[in-house]
């Protein structure tokens, strides 16, 4: 059976974004791991490009890959953070945590068994990712919460200000 | 539906109050603004109107609005409690601002239909409030419980977010009327697996064992009023949002996440109460008893009664946050003085007799002592889960009772019988002996009268 390139795309995109992943976790070096990140987050955005969804593509890199990053590596660097100073985790939770990891896994793998037989039936599914029909349905179907995130940032917002500023005297 | 709006500007008119100087009206412009939002939902009540606004992305149906009536009741209380809380010149609005907010994200947990709403409803909720845990500067261990509670939220939060994926990938919808639909029609098992993934993020957010381990320490270092908002407004919300997913929207699964509800609750209590009555501080034995508290609000979920186990839960949580608002309001006194050790309570009824008796009410009501509230909402909860298949846990939840009865009694003795370690009257101000009288009256009232709140 041959693979069209759509199913080549994913499958490789897949492998890069699983193999970044991996390395954000096991990189030594939090600068490392913040740069392996960001890659982990151009690999996703392809994937959202091959799923017809160039706006969501665009944002991810905007918002993730560029502002969040860029403040990770601010924070990192701030705050000196390197290999020494990170305390050694003992045998016995290395241990325990990966059981823990490996039964979770082993649990999500075998749920997804059976999944490929699921089909969808989506009409026009290929152009709602794009920015005209996202807008729609960003404030016609999901008018409310779009509205009320607004109060989930001012929350944010404030909480920083407040934690931030100094005493009056 | 008017009462989220009411709140939420009042939440933007407390941060206008900085720029436009009437920081001091803020007070009473909050307090008046929660009884109009009390009154906006009497009003709504069994007015089908407002029921389907936004596409069903919000349903404020009765259930919804009695439980964000006790919301805003405890809020009310809470307010009253907490009002030199909000005497800080540098961060006085901003305290308004967020606790308001953190009440909004409240109002939509009672009566959100639709994993958007749910989720957005769990992290305004939260946010603010990982950073009031955080409010007291200065000092370390309130840092460390902002801290560790953002830490923690963030972590069920994407185990949340995690389930919801599962969940939208199996049956495409987020909707929960829709998903209860659905589920008839055979899911497959990767569906499950998105259910037993909420069920572990709200476990983790009311708290329940084996997820609670962030609690007690979050609890302890925040301040007290905080503490007293977190276990009473927030928990409650909590408690809809945990119903209204799993009675409404998996109420038909059953049979996947009932086994590990029932295990969690039994843990809960058991680790709970254990670790209660070992403590030395009252403030941490409340941490420890508001675990037990969620376990006994979460057999009344395990029930899946239509009818009681929405009441049964509205009267608990009504009952548990008014006795626990009670007993803040001393705490908090005998904390201002001189600390929250049982030491800290010793001879209480010679020092103030009204504090006292105020607390031993609260106390006794807490422990489920017949003739309060406390021991209609046990019933309550009981009757519900009686026709279940759980019966083992009814007679361990009553076992636990008694080990609880243990350490609120403890209280009670070291408050008249035991020689006072400061010999000083203690000081209440006449708003918190308003509060306390209030508090006490309620519990009464709802223990004599249980029905009132029933026939909602």
């Amino acid at each position: 059976m041959g693979y069209s390139i759509t199913q080549w795309l994913f499958g490789i995109l897949s492998f890069l974004a699983i193999m970044f992943a991996l390395m954000v976790v096991f990189t030594r070096n939090p600068i490392n791991s913040v740069l392996y990140l960001v890659m982990t987050f151009f690999c996703i955005a392809g994937h959202y490009l091959l799923l017809n969804a160039q706006f969501l593509a665009v944002v991810h890199i905007v918002v993730y890959a560029g502002a969040i990053m860029v403040l990770f590596l601010f924070v990192i660097m701030l705050m000196n953070l390197n290999q020494d100073t990170e305390p050694q985790k003992t045998l016995m939770t290395k241990l325990i945590a990966g059981l823990i990891g490996g039964v979770f896994l082993a649990v999500l793998v075998g749920t997804l068994k059976g999944a490929e037989q699921l089909s969808f039936s989506q009409t026009g599914a290929s152009q709602i990712g794009m920015v005209k029909n996202l807008g729609i349905v960003l404030f016609k179907d999901f008018l409310f919460p779009f509205e009320i995130a607004s109060v989930l940032l001012l929350g944010a917002l404030v909480g920083a200000i407040m934690l931030g500023k100094k005493e009056i005297k | 539906m008017k009462a989220l709006f009411i709140i939420s500007g009042l939440g933007i008119l407390a941060m206008l109050a900085e720029i436009f100087k009437f920081k001091r009206a803020l007070y009473p412009l909050v307090l008046i603004g929660i009884l109009a939002a009390l009154v906006a939902n009497f009003t709504e009540f069994n007015n089908n109107e407002s029921i389907q606004a936004f596409n069903n992305m919000i349903r404020f149906d009765n259930v919804a609005l009695a439980f964000s009536s006790v919301i805003l009741i405890t809020a009310f209380l809470w307010f009253i409690l907490a009002n030199d809380y909000f005497t800080n010149e540098t961060s006085l609005t901003d305290h308004f601002s967020l606790v308001l907010f953190a009440l909004t994200g409240a109002l939509m947990l009672t009566a959100f239909s639709n994993m958007t709403t749910l989720f957005l409803g769990i992290e305004i909720l939260s946010i603010p409030l990982y950073v009031l845990a955080a409010s007291k500067k200065n000092d370390v261990k309130s840092n460390e419980a902002g801290f560790k509670y953002l830490i923690m939220g963030s972590f069920a939060s994407a185990f949340l977010l995690f389930g919801i994926a599962l969940i939208y990938g199996a049956t495409g919808t987020f909707d929960l009327l829709a998903i209860r639909a659905k589920i008839s029609e055979g899911m497959p098992l990767f569906f499950y697996a998105g259910i037993i993934m909420m069920l572990i993020a709200m476990c983790f957010k009311v708290s329940a064992a084996p997820f609670h381990f962030w609690a007690p320490d979050v609890y302890h270092g925040s301040p007290t009023v905080i503490m007293a908002l977190m276990s009473t407004v927030v928990k409650t919300a909590a408690f809809v949002a945990f119903m209204r997913l799993f009675l409404v929207g998996f109420g038909s699964a059953t049979s996947v996440w009932a086994m590990a509800m029932a295990g969690i609750i039994a843990l809960s209590l058991i680790i709970s109460n254990m670790t209660a009555a070992a403590q030395s501080s009252v403030k941490r034995m409340l941490a420890y008893s508001s675990i037990s508290h969620a376990a006994f609000m979460l057999m009344g979920i395990l029930a899946v009664n239509p009818i009681y186990s929405m009441r049964a839960i509205l009267y608990y949580a009504l009952a548990y946050s008014v006795a626990t608002i009670g007993g803040f309001t001393v705490l908090y006194r005998v904390e201002k003085q001189s600390g929250n050790t049982y030491d800290d309570f010793n001879g209480l009824a010679k020092r103030n007799p009204f504090a006292a008796l105020g607390m031993l009410i609260c106390m006794l009501s807490l422990a489920g002592i017949p003739v309060t509230a406390g021991f209609f909402a046990k019933y309550f909860i009981f009757t519900a889960l009686i026709g279940s298949t759980y019966k083992w846990l009814l007679v361990l939840a009553v076992i636990m009772s008694c080990v609880g009865v243990y350490y609120y009694i403890k209280v009670i003795i070291a408050m008249y019988f035991k020689k006072p370690t400061h010999q000083e009257p203690l000081l209440i101000e006449k708003s918190h002996t308003l509060l306390l009288a209030i508090a006490v009256v309620l519990v009464l009232v709802l223990g004599l009268l249980p029905n009132f709140v029933l026939s909602v």
